[in-house]
C-alpha cells in the first residue's frame, strides 16, 4: 500500500483515458503526458495503460508501507528515495517504509508515479482516470489529499526488477529527430489546419506566425495562449459540435483555446486547428508561462511520427524483459 | 584432500595468473568461509576479497553486457566521495539502462573503462576506496 504524506491540489489518479463516451458528455481525461505513463508502465512490467498517479503541483510525499517497485516518468527532476537523488525515467524497488518525494521538475510540468500491479482504483467505463468534472473514477473521484491510501494491483509474474533498479533513455532524446526544437527554447507544437481555419485571413498566418504564451487560465481541461488576438474575417454561428483533445478553438476573445485531456465534449467555438496526437504529451508537459508556436504539419508527418514513437516503445517492451532477464540468470 | 585457502594470497596469486593466461576476465568462488572474486582488466589485476574489510579499493564490475555511461558530466570529475546508494553511471542496452550502483561508501578514486566502450559481464568500471 501507498500513503499520500503531502500533496498540493489537483494530483489525481490517471491511465490513459476513457475514449468513446463522449456522445454521453464524458471527456475522455487520461494522463496529459501518456507517453510517460506508458513508459513508467512498461519499467515496472505492467501493461502500457495501467493507472498511474499524475503530480502535477510540488512537492509531493507518499510512503510505501510495503516492498514496491515503482517507477517515475514524465518529469525532468530527480525523485528522492529516502533522502536519496535517483535518475530521472527510473524504476527501482522501495523497502517497506521508504518515502519518495519528488519535488518541482526543473522545466517540465508533469510527474508520474508507476506501481507494480498499477494503482487499483475501480474501473469505471474502461478507465481508472479521474474525472474531476464528473467526480467519479480515479480515487473516489477527487484530487489525492495528505493520508489517503492507495493500493497497488496484484504485480504480474514476470521478472521482478533488478536490485540496480532499471531507466530508459528519455523519448525527448532517443526521438529528438521527430520532435522538433528550436533554438530560444519556444516548444514548437505541430498541428493540422481544422474546420474553421478558412475564416481567418492570410490562411490563418497570424495564428502560425506569432509565439503565444500558455496563461494562467490553463488547466487539464484546456490551455488558454494569449498573444496578439485573432479574429475571423466573419462572425459565424456555429452549433455545438464535438471537441476532443488537442483541439484549438478561438472564441470570440480571439486567444486560443487548445483542448486538453480534459477536453470538453463540445463546443461552438470556431476550431482553427487540431495538435497532433504524437505532440499532445509535449504540450501536457508545457508549464504555465512557457511559449509555444505551431508549425503546420500534414497528415502523412503525423503518421511518420506516430510511427517512430511506436517503434521506441515496442523497442522498450521488448528489451526491458530481456535486460530484467539477463541480469536475474547472472545475479 | 585438504580445501584450498582462498584467503591465501598466494593462492589469489596462482588463480590470477591462471585467468590472466587464459584471457579470462574474472572469477567468483563463493564458499563458507566467504566470498573471493578476481576481475582481470587491462593487464592490471584487482583482486577485492569480500570475505574481510580490505584496503584494497572495492571494485564495481559490469553487471551484465552494455555501453559504459556516466551518470552526468559532474561525475566525471574524479575523486569523489560517493555513498553506497549514489548511482555512478550506466549501462545501455538499446534505449534501456542499468544503473550502476556504488554500492559502497568511500570516494570514487577510478574509472577503469572509457565511456562510450562496450563492456562485457564482470568488467571492472570503477574503483572505490574506504574512507578511512
Amino acid at each position: 500500500m501507498i500513503e499520500i504524506l503531502e500533496t498540493g491540489p489537483f494530483n489525481t489518479v490517471q491511465d490513459l483515458g476513457r475514449p468513446g463516451y463522449r456522445d454521453i458528455g464524458v471527456s475522455a481525461s487520461g494522463a496529459m503526458d501518456s507517453l510517460a505513463v506508458r513508459i513508467g508502465n512498461s519499467l515496472v512490467g505492467n501493461d502500457e495503460g495501467a493507472a498511474a498517479l499524475e503530480i502535477q503541483t510540488f512537492p509531493f510525499r507518499l510512503r510505501f508501507t510495503e516492498r514496491t517497485g515503482f517507477a517515475i516518468a514524465g518529469t525532468d527532476g530527480n525523485p528522492v528515495l529516502d533522502g536519496i537523488e535517483l535518475p530521472a525515467w527510473c524504476a527501482f524497488t522501495a523497502e517497506a517504509g521508504q518515502i519518495l518525494e519528488l519535488r518541482q521538475p526543473p522545466k517540465l510540468a508533469r510527474a508520474y508515479v508507476c506501481v507494480a500491479g498499477g494503482v487499483d482504483v475501480p474501473s469505471v467505463m474502461g478507465s481508472r482516470s479521474t474525472s474531476l468534472r464528473g467526480g467519479f473514477g480515479g480515487y473516489a473521484g477527487r484530487p489525492l489529499v495528505k493520508g489517503d491510501q492507495i493500493i497497488a494491483g496484484a504485480a504480474s509474474t514476470n521478472i521482478p526488477l533488478p536490485a540496480s533498479g532499471l531507466a530508459v533513455v528519455e523519448p525527448s532524446i532517443v526521438l529528438q529527430d521527430v520532435f522538433p526544437s528550436s533554438p530560444d527554447g519556444t516548444l514548437l507544437i505541430r498541428a493540422l489546419p481544422a474546420g474553421e481555419h478558412g475564416l481567418f485571413a492570410d490562411d490563418g498566418k497570424a495564428f502560425w506566425d506569432q509565439t503565444w504564451r500558455i496563461s494562467s487560465r490553463s488547466d487539464r481541461t484546456g490551455y488558454r495562449l494569449s498573444g496578439d488576438a485573432i479574429v475571423p474575417t466573419e462572425t459565424v454561428e456555429m452549433r455545438s459540435h464535438g471537441v476532443v483533445p488537442g483541439v484549438i478553438q478561438v472564441p470570440p476573445g480571439g486567444e486560443p483555446i487548445v483542448q486538453m485531456s480534459d477536453a470538453n465534449t463540445a463546443g461552438g467555438y470556431p476550431k482553427i486547428a487540431g495538435v497532433i496526437e504524437c505532440d499532445l504529451w509535449r504540450l501536457g508537459q508545457a508549464r504555465i508561462g512557457s511559449r509555444v508556436q505551431f508549425v503546420r504539419s500534414s497528415h502523412a508527418e503525423a503518421r511518420a511520427v506516430e510511427k517512430a514513437v511506436e517503434r521506441y516503445i515496442a523497442d522498450l517492451r521488448q528489451t526491458i524483459p530481456m535486460v530484467k532477464r539477463a541480469l536475474k540468470a547472472m545475479a | 584432500m585438504s580445501e584450498i585457502d582462498f584467503s591465501d594470497p598466494k593462492t589469489i596469486a596462482f588463480l590470477t595468473e591462471v585467468l590472466t593466461a587464459a584471457g579470462v576476465d574474472g572469477l567468483e568462488i563463493s564458499s563458507a568461509s566467504g566470498k573471493l572474486r578476481i576481475v582481470v582488466s587491462g593487464g592490471e589485476n584487482h583482486v577485492s576479497q569480500a570475505a574481510r574489510a580490505s584496503s584494497k579499493p572495492a571494485v564495481i564490475n559490469a553487471p551484465m553486457a552494455g555501453i559504459f555511461q556516466l551518470r552526468d558530466s559532474a561525475s566525471a570529475d574524479l575523486p569523489h566521495s560517493v555513498a553506497a546508494a549514489d548511482v555512478l553511471g550506466f549501462l545501455r542496452v538499446g534505449h534501456v539502462l542499468v544503473p550502476l550502483k556504488a554500492g559502497h561508501s568511500g570516494v570514487l578514486s577510478r574509472r577503469l573503462i572509457e565511456p562510450g566502450t562496450l563492456v562485457g559481464f564482470g568488467d571492472a568500471l570503477f574503483e572505490i576506496e574506504a574512507q578511512s
